[in-house]
């Protein structure tokens, strides 16, 4: 059963990280290519408090999620000045620079070499060390993050948001102000990905900078447009059945030395497939 | 004279990058289209070429080939992909990941039928060097420098000199009034598509001639060309084609004064500050 | 997936029904840049597997290997280990690359399952669990023997080094400059290349600035494109390696003549490297040599437990290698602790031909 739980760990920090671009990509239309290096930075940080430091892992867990929060902010900043694809390239700069200083910040992360021992969480007396157990705190972590976006959603802020993505300088005519509903749209972006990060190093026991590069951020968005931009349900299913896809293609019993790579083909074919039937996603919104 | 070395070096890979960035920057401009499969594209030209030579095709048939399947291929990638998509409405996140998906298609046909190990042309001649001005360089690094001036020229003759170029940037520029003036968009992006697939093919071929073959050596070099692209300013050809020069002969020099593992890290990080200051590039209007 | 050759499948429908097939797991990186490894490796397993079941298999049992591929991500590796030790319950598996090793480890303690590494060689393995085996010496080894040769024998006084900054080349790096700095030599630069990048003159123009006697060189593939931009840049230095010099399309290079490198010692019969080529087109070089001699290792095990009639766990398979302790396939390979000690020699390129120029027997 093990491997059904780990499936449902990762799926869910996943989720959380969906939560988080869905936020920002979807609903304000910051198009950011970088959550994958604020996740990081949130893995290694609670890797660091835990292993460095002594700090319980709840602690360590919040502490990564504020340092993500202006992180976060930090880093979609630049969307106020820079707007459409020029801030998608700047996204891109720097998610290339976070995973510069991920690999070669040897001192700090452990560099290429990875991070190896990060201890199982503790609470409360109790250590979560099997994928059973920590599917209890991934599945709480979930949830309370699908209850934020979910009340967010409903409530007039949401509405601010949504109208930015719609037209920016309507709103600001209207006396909102945009700067504000950004920094905090891109906090609440930061404290989800900072607090995916903490409970991703803690379940691997394991961290290198390959979790955490532009692949990462890319498949993000992936997971955010096969799930369904802008609603919550979509960002709840997508990293489950972006998670099972490759264990479902494994299936498929082709008997040569190819055969990851055909299956490889065969999840490119299936993603321009569902881009031109169904490109608003299994629950999103219609585009 | 560590920095001349270093120097000339950083030109001859700006010339292959130059060629990478121009290329995109056509389909970028003309359709909006984030076209990440352009890495795999580039890939597709080299393989076929080095199918072509080891069929007992002389070089430069086989480069030949490269370029024409790559020309076909493009097109085929527009008319029944991105055309499909953008006459269903597609937003760009969409196509973005339809490329995605694309790039995944023919990286892994690629792998599948030639194995993911780094190939060799195995060309003698290509390895063979030449000095010039107290540096050597290999014949398949003077052939790509050569390429890589000549297709600049050639874009930008192709953009400013021709009627098609002239409705591309026409295109480029408002596609709602070419709709409606006749410009014919659908028909421009087709030939943009096969034209700068065609370009990509050059150092598609001429690169792994001098570094060998790898099934997603295409990805890193994209992702600095279109840096270069944005950077320089989209739709601008010599921006595009200068300041991946500039990278290329950056990234060469800052070796000069920093560890070799930062010079990576340290010109994206330039990148970033650089669109904070410029957010429309360096040469656009 | 299943790979069983047309053989094979109908050695296991005329087999009774109580001889069923063995299974072993596989964790590699099929696709993605670091299939250039990954697929190697499983060449290598897959050539070994088939050679047993031509035979018959092992007391009547065919052994079927599946592979997952990784793509060198630690998180789909532990979902993948997971996978294989629950759903298809497999004693072993097979690892490479190291952080997807050390993220599989703790695993392996906690399930009881043997983790076999035939190819990462960073230090940090060394101790990861008592149920990895490292089956090739940690790099620490190696590079001391060749530190210890350039500095005394070939009185290469100064060095620079180049590596694959990656987990392997940075542990080549750290552990060559500690053995040769031990030995009295001084490192002048250290310069990175990112793994996959075979675009090395950068690098070689900034260590060659330096002018040491000896260039040290630690990349995985891309030797053969090395070899090139060397000669290019009229280099006055020797270049020195390890065993990743052993690719035969590097030996091939006139480019690459005078390399020097150490070289696990193999004693592979004749006409086994060409079988190789027939069966998958591909060289046997370093990484599918490596990987065939794991799984040989392995199932001399599993051997020794079929012929004891007892189950095949990953607890009696860590007590039968730690207990037959030296194995003599295509290298002999000696296991004091859980990581392996083989004998190594200095090798030459010379005429396109590696050849062995000192034997330093294990100490």
């Amino acid at each position: 059963m093990d491997f059904f739980y780990t499936y449902i760990v990762l799926a869910e920090i996943y989720v959380l990280l969906g939560l988080s671009t869905n936020l920002l990509v979807g609903i304000v239309g910051i198009f950011s290519v970088s959550q994958a290096a604020v996740f990081g930075v949130g893995a290694y940080l609670t890797a660091f408090l835990v292993m460095q430091t002594s700090t319980p892992f709840l602690v360590a867990v919040l502490l990564s999620s504020i340092l993500c929060i202006g992180l976060n902010i930090l880093v979609t900043l630049p969307s106020l000045r820079v707007s459409g694809d020029y801030f998608v390239v700047t996204s891109f700069g720097i998610q290339l620079l976070a995973t510069a200083v991920f690999t070669n910040w040897t001192g700090g992360t452990g560099g290429a070499n990875g991070l190896p021992g990060v201890p199982a969480p503790w609470i409360a007396g109790h250590e979560f060390v099997e994928p059973s157990e920590f599917a209890v705190l991934a599945t709480g972590g979930m949830a309370l993050g699908c209850i934020a976006f979910w009340l967010i959603m409903r409530a007039p802020f949401g509405a601010l948001l949504r109208a930015i993505r719609e037209d920016e300088l309507a709103v600001a005519a209207l006396g909102k102000s945009v700067l504000r509903a950004k920094v905090s749209a891109a906090a609440l972006a930061g404290a989800f990905a900072g607090s995916a990060g903490g409970l991703y190093a803690s379940f691997l026991s394991f961290i290198d900078p390959s979790s955490f590069d532009l692949d990462a951020s890319i498949f993000l968005l992936t997971m955010v447009v096969v799930g369904g931009a802008r609603t919550l349900a979509g960002s709840v299913i997508g990293p489950f059945v972006l998670l099972a896809l490759p264990q479902i293609l494994a299936l498929i019993d082709i008997p040569s030395s190819v055969a990851a790579a055909a299956r490889q083909l065969i999840y490119g074919l299936l993603l321009i497939a569902f881009m031109l039937f169904r490109p608003q996603g299994l629950l999103g919104e219609k585009l | 004279m560590l920095w001349l070395h270093l120097l000339v070096n950083g030109l001859v890979w700006g010339c292959a990058l130059g060629m990478v960035a121009v290329s995109f920057s056509l389909v970028f401009a003309t359709t909006k289209i984030f076209h990440v499969a352009h890495a795999a594209v580039y890939g597709l030209g080299g393989y076929l070429a080095w199918s072509a030579l080891k069929h007992g095709m002389p070089e430069w048939a086989a480069l030949l080939v490269g370029i024409v399947a790559c020309a076909i291929t493009g097109t085929l990638i527009q008319k029944l992909l991105y055309e499909r998509l953008d006459r269903r409405g597609a937003t760009h996140l969409v196509i973005l990941i339809a490329s995605l998906g694309l790039s995944a298609v023919m990286q892994n046909a690629v792998a599948a039928v030639y194995t993911s190990n780094v190939l060799q042309f195995g060309l003698p001649w290509a390895a063979r060097t030449t000095a010039i001005g107290g540096v050597l360089l290999t014949t398949a690094q003077m052939l790509t420098v050569v390429a890589g001036i000549l297709s600049y020229l050639g874009a930008m003759w192709f953009a400013h000199r021709t009627v098609l170029g002239k409705r591309m940037r026409a295109v480029a520029s408002n596609p709602f009034l070419a709709e409606i003036t006749r410009l014919q968009p659908r028909q421009v992006h087709i030939a943009v598509m096969a034209i700068a697939s065609a370009m990509v093919a050059i150092p598609g071929v001429l690169v792994p001639l001098d570094l060998g073959l790898q099934p997603f050596g295409g990805v890193p070099i994209l992702l600095t060309a279109t840096i270069a692209m944005i950077a320089g300013g989209v739709g601008s050809i010599s921006g595009a084609f200068l300041v991946a020069v500039g990278i290329a002969v950056l990234q060469n020099l800052s070796l000069l004064v920093i560890p070799g593992e930062w010079s990576i890290g340290i010109t994206f990080g330039i990148f970033v500050i650089f669109m904070l200051f410029r957010p429309r590039g360096l040469f656009a209007g | 997936m299943l790979r069983i050759s047309a053989f094979a499948l109908a050695m296991a429908l005329a087999l009774p029904a109580w001889a069923q097939p063995i299974r072993l797991g596989a964790v590699l990186p099929l696709t993605g840049p670091a299939a250039v490894v990954g697929t190697q490796e499983q060449r290598g397993i897959q050539f070994a597997v088939d050679e047993v079941n031509a035979k018959g298999g092992i007391g009547g049992h065919l052994i079927e290997v599946q592979f997952e591929d990784n793509q060198a991500k630690p998180d789909q590796s532990v979902l993948l280990f997971n996978k294989l030790v629950d759903l298809v319950k497999v004693p072993v598996v097979f690892t490479g690359y190291s952080g997807p090793t050390l993220a599989m480890a703790p695993l392996a303690t906690r399930k009881k399952t043997l983790l076999v590494n035939g190819g990462a060689q960073a230090d940090a393995l060394d101790k990861a669990s008592p149920y990895l085996i490292n089956t090739i010496p940690v790099l620490a080894g190696e590079l001391e023997v060749l530190a210890d040769y350039l500095f005394g024998d070939a009185s290469k006084k100064t060095a620079a080094v180049l590596y694959e900054n990656n987990a392997a080349g940075i542990a080549g790096r750290d552990d060559f400059v500690a053995s040769y700095t031990k030995a009295g030599g001084k490192v002048l630069a250290q310069e990175p290349v990112q793994f996959g990048d075979t675009n090395y003159r950068p690098a070689l123009l900034k260590l060659g600035a330096t002018n040491p006697d000896v260039l040290f060189v630690i990349i995985t593939s891309g030797t053969p494109q090395l070899a090139d931009q060397v000669r290019q840049v009229d280099a006055k230095y020797m270049v020195a390696g390890n065993t990743f010099f052993s690719d035969p399309e590097l030996i091939a290079n006139p480019n690459a003549e005078g390399f020097t490198h150490t070289q696990v010692l193999i004693n592979a019969p004749d006409g086994m490297a060409a079988a190789f080529k027939a069966k998958f087109g591909t060289e046997f070089d370093f990484f599918p040599k490596q990987y065939y001699n794991a799984t040989t290792i392995v199932l001399s095990c599993i051997e020794h437990l079929v012929k004891a009639g007892k189950p095949i766990t990953g607890e009696a398979l860590r007590t039968a290698l730690l207990e037959i302790k030296t194995f003599k396939g295509i290298t002999t390979t000696v296991f004091n602790t859980n990581t392996a000690a083989t004998q190594i020699n200095m090798n030459r390129l010379t005429n396109k031909t590696d050849t062995i120029i000192k034997v330093i027997p294990p100490k």
